[in-house]
């Protein structure tokens, strides 16, 4: 199954396009050959709990799920399984969350805050390993960012290799044609957040980018 | 205007894509842009490069409504006969004089609202190499065949 | 969504105010026009634009944004000391802007809200001006969000 773990819609602040954008543009994907099978969004710094995606993700056959990005300090970081507990606890617009403690709360209430764009310049998580912080929580980094400049996700790649880390793979779309740029294959079959959740926590799963996703060309089946 | 060079709603498919339109700022072109809103054209980031890095910039760049009005043109030229109702960009990185831009856009949706065919395009301003210096959402209302 | 930890003049936040009254040219509209390569007739001839069923030349849909450049804008008195970028802008046309129009302008202060970035802590502030023409029509909507930033990015 390919999901799309990192999107914005018009909700967060630097994005235009709207959810249903994005899922009819999943149906132009599909008409060429791609495989999108569900996206997951993940607002900056909020998290909207009335947000019922159902319908349109029925229609639409592509699975819609919600998460959040948060901004702490040291660097955003994407939550999934996002829970009453957590939007308790924590303020989502705060740009200052301890990441650990966001970490280990998330893991004790059923969800998972991993590491967004880890190679980014400035403000990723590479920047803050280089500074002597360590973060022995983190199992599992975003690997593949659609949103990266030259050489920010071969620095997430180099980090993962080193550490063993699983990777993930999202657009971090902020336009309708963004969407599905990069996305992550699970091995399991997922339909809800805690689903999405448990099969975070299990591993396995590989970071690919669209292009990977097409079905194989005619001409491999005829030539056999 | 000629019937060939109109874009009807009707013709327009999701994923269609518009350009690419190559232009390149000359300083000049930044001078004279910036002389319609000041005839004297003082010293800025826009137009100095001295004024730029003192500001703490590393270059001269255009301004951004510059950069707006460039992607403009890339919506007039794409539909002569359609109205530009909306564009939204964002700025991502200063974009230096005297260098190429591309200017680039994609069909993301249509739809008819209150009337009026409007189309959706996701457009941006590019280096030579592909990465996106400004990006943007344009809506564009195009004439229909039906309304001839 | 404005950050409730920012420090400003919080009284300023959506409330509108006058900020200018500009009477559109036709010179300036095809000085613009000259400057970004813009070609089509309705903007460059105004024989075309009568033609079209247009009083008079029209302005191009970024033409609303040189105008908003002359609207006065208060200080905010944001304490986070910073450099300025323009951020992002929206320019929505809902009429036609045309030569000899008498537009006034009207400015409000949107949001004002923190993020982290490449450059480390950032500010937006968000403001939007509207424009109504001679006849008391909005005409146009431009939205501009500018940046404080601790430094520029690539320095």
């Amino acid at each position: 199954m390919f999901i799309d773990m990192h999107c914005h819609s018009v909700a967060s602040d630097d994005a235009r396009a709207t959810v249903d954008q994005y899922l009819k543009w999943v149906t132009v994907l599909r008409s060429k050959g791609y495989r999108v099978d569900g996206i997951v969004l993940t607002e900056h710094r909020q998290f909207n709990r009335e947000a019922d995606y159902s319908e349109i993700s029925a229609e639409s056959g592509v699975v819609v799920l919600r998460g959040a990005e948060l901004d702490t300090r040291h660097g955003h970081f994407l939550v999934y399984g996002v829970n009453d507990h957590l939007t308790r606890r924590f303020d989502f617009s705060d740009v200052r969350t301890d990441p650990f403690e966001l970490m280990r709360e998330a893991r004790a209430s059923g969800a998972i805050a991993i590491p967004a764009h880890p190679g980014r310049s400035g403000i990723g998580l590479c920047e803050y390993i280089a500074q002597g912080v360590e973060f022995p929580e983190v199992k599992t980094v975003e690997l593949l960012n659609g949103g990266s400049r030259a050489g920010e996700n071969e620095r997430a790649a180099e980090l993962v290799q080193a550490r063993g880390y699983w990777g993930t793979g999202g657009s971090d779309a902020h336009f309708v044609s963004a969407v599905g740029r990069c996305l992550t294959r699970f091995p399991d079959h997922i339909r809800t957040e805690a689903e999405l959740v448990q099969a975070l926590y299990r591993g396995g799963f590989q970071p690919v980018r669209l292009e990977q996703t097409a079905q194989q060309p005619v001409e491999a089946k005829e030539s056999r | 205007m000629a019937k060939e060079n109109v874009r009807y709603f009707e013709d327009v498919e999701l994923g269609e894509e518009l350009g690419p339109l190559v232009k390149v700022p000359t300083t000049e072109a930044v001078r004279q842009f910036c002389s319609v809103w000041d005839p004297e054209v003082g010293a800025s980031r826009f137009t100095d490069e001295a004024t730029a890095r003192k500001e703490g910039l590393p270059h001269a760049l255009l301004p951004g409504i510059m950069n707006m009005s460039y992607l403009i043109t890339l919506l007039t030229t794409w539909a002569p006969a359609g109205q530009v109702r909306k564009l939204d960009t964002v700025f991502r990185q200063p974009v230096p004089h005297n260098k190429s831009v591309r200017l680039v856009g994609i069909v993301t949706d249509k739809n008819v609202v209150d009337g009026e065919n409007r189309v959706e395009c996701d457009v941006s301003l590019q280096r030579e190499d592909g990465e996106a210096m400004v990006t943007g959402k344009a809506v564009v209302i195009l004439p229909s065949r039906e309304s001839r | 969504m404005t950050s409730p930890q920012l420090e400003f003049n919080r009284e300023l936040l959506g409330k509108e105010f006058p900020s200018g009254t500009f009477h559109v040219e036709k010179e300036q509209i095809l000085a613009y026009c000259q400057a970004v390569g813009e070609t089509s007739p309705i903007y460059t001839d105004d024989e075309a634009a009568r033609r079209a069923g247009y009083r008079s030349l029209v302005a191009p849909p970024g033409f609303s944004n040189l105008l908003v450049r002359a609207t006065g804008r208060p200080n905010i008195g944001l304490k986070f000391s910073a450099t300025t970028m323009h951020a992002s802008q929206a320019v929505e046309s809902f009429l036609p802007i045309q030569a000899s129009d008498t537009l006034e302008a009207r400015t409000r202060l949107k949001d004002v809200y923190a993020k982290t970035g490449r450059t480390g802590t950032m500010v937006f502030i968000v403001w939007e001006t509207l424009f109504t023409n001679q006849e008391g029509k909005t005409v146009a909507a431009v939205s501009s969000s500018f940046v404080h930033r601790p430094r520029h990015p690539g320095t």
